[in-house]
């Protein structure tokens, strides 16, 4: 299967001279007097290096043969994140620097997407939210309940993320992954 | 509706008030023109929508009726027109924008580009910024006039565009990118204003001989033969009134790009 410029989008899995490469940015630009391209970021999923590169309108990336699975994220093991499959209970482990953007929103028993490529787990997508408590933040402030006025708070899991100024230490708070930001609080 | 969508809206509203203000103070006429047109282009490169119950088109920048009125006898005139592009769509690119023409009958490319960053800064500065810093950059340093277009345009997107300075002025184009502006000396006589390596306006000094331009509009229109596009009609009346129109240069510049970067936003989308 083969994606064209138009099928662009952040997350598309292709394949690259046989490397798996996950998109992570893409602009349509198009000079006034010229012909359309698409510049791109491409993450390669094994190396995390990442590829800039730009395409032609009428260019095609190839898709990549990859599968996921539902896994649940166990605990870390040297330079290993392992996660667990629910109906089997066979592990994967995945190496840490893979997943270096994801780990610090990894809670113990969280349900994540698990990509194989050629049978190999590679990396993870996160769900969209995640709950989490706040293990540090500075002392909430009273009656301040503006949105735009944040502080950094330190959740259970690792991640840090900017909070609004009423959310206080020990409370339970939703996360965005894909904006790696502060959502609601969770009663 | 949200705090942010209303500041934003509100905002716009001030900018624009603004840009009309140093129009004013500048002795320019505003104009408008008709958006359902006979021709919506001239270049090879750009799509025009049609209206195909009327056998017309929406015009893909007002250039052609502004041109009509300078051979009128106007001789400083602008317009905010909505434009409307088929086939481009993006953080920067919409069918439908906002771009503001301005046109002075005795100016050369030079003149306006200085107009150009006056009012840019003059803008920064209605939002409490700082003006930016206009470097001037040609591109016949940076790339090869030999290379083809295809390739010219695929190392400009590819390796110029992001390592431009945060404000520039690019200048001395190759003269297959003349449009509708003079040449001289294997060069077009325009330029465009980049600002955080997005491309804000384009510039020329205008060629005034329907000749030229009507040759310019069958090679535009034999490259789309090739590429299986249908081609642009030429306007007659467009080639009458270059023939009257004076000396002059004009300037187009996307409205959208510019609130988006005097706003701090990351895309055009939702400005509209």
């Amino acid at each position: 299967m083969k994606y064209q410029t138009s099928d662009f989008r952040n997350g598309l899995k292709v394949e690259i001279d046989g490397n798996p490469y996950i998109m992570v940015y893409f602009q349509f630009v198009k000079p006034g007097k010229g012909t359309a391209f698409t510049r791109t970021k491409l993450k390669n999923m094994i190396s995390g290096n990442v590829l800039e590169r730009t395409y032609r309108t009428g260019e095609t990336l190839e898709a990549a043969p990859v599968e996921d699975k539902d896994m649940m994220f166990m605990y870390d093991e040297g330079e290993f994140a392992v996660f667990m499959d629910n109906e089997t209970f066979e592990t994967v482990n995945i190496e840490l620097k893979s997943i270096k953007d994801e780990r610090p929103f990894l809670t113990e028993n969280l349900s994540v997407q698990v990509l194989f490529y050629k049978g190999n787990p590679v990396i993870i997508d996160l769900p969209n939210f995640i709950e989490d408590e706040i293990e540090y933040c500075e002392p909430a402030v009273k009656g301040n309940t503006a949105t735009n006025a944040t502080k950094p708070a330190t959740l259970m899991c690792g991640a840090t993320v900017q909070v609004p100024l009423f959310i206080s230490m020990g409370e339970r708070i939703k996360v965005d992954t894909r904006t790696k930001s502060y959502a609601s609080r969770v009663k | 509706m949200s705090n942010k969508r209303l500041s934003l809206l509100r905002s716009q509203g001030e900018l624009i008030h603004a840009l009309r203000s140093w129009f004013f103070e500048k002795g320019y006429t505003e104009v408008h023109t008709p958006i359902m047109v006979i021709s919506g282009a001239l270049e090879e490169n750009l799509e025009a929508l049609s209206v195909t119950e009327m056998g017309l088109y929406l015009h893909t920048s007002p250039e052609f009726a502004m041109k009509k009125r300078l051979a009128d006898g106007m001789c400083r005139i602008y317009q905010i027109a909505h434009c409307f592009r088929g086939e481009e769509i993006g953080n920067h690119h919409s069918s439908e924008f906002r771009m503001l023409e301005w046109y002075r009958v005795g100016a050369s490319w030079w003149d306006i580009a200085h107009e150009a960053i006056d009012l840019i800064s003059t803008l920064y500065g209605a939002r409490n910024k700082t003006p930016p810093n206009f470097e001037w950059i040609s591109t016949s340093d940076l790339l090869s006039p030999t290379l083809s277009p295809e390739e010219w345009f695929f190392t400009w997107v590819d390796q110029i565009e992001p390592t431009l300075p945060p404000a520039c002025i690019v200048y001395d184009y190759p003269h297959w990118q003349a449009a509708l502006a003079r040449k001289r000396q294997g060069l077009a006589e325009r330029f465009e204003v980049y600002i955080n390596g997005i491309e804000l306006a384009n510039a020329f000094d205008e060629e005034a001989s329907s000749m030229e331009i009507r040759r310019r509009w069958r090679k535009a229109n034999s490259i789309r033969s090739e590429q299986h596009k249908a081609p642009h009609p030429i306007d007659e009346s467009l080639l009458q009134a270059i023939d009257k129109m004076p000396r002059c240069s004009g300037i187009a510049l996307g409205v959208d790009r510019l609130m988006m970067l005097l706003l701090d936003e990351d895309s055009i989308q939702g400005l509209l």
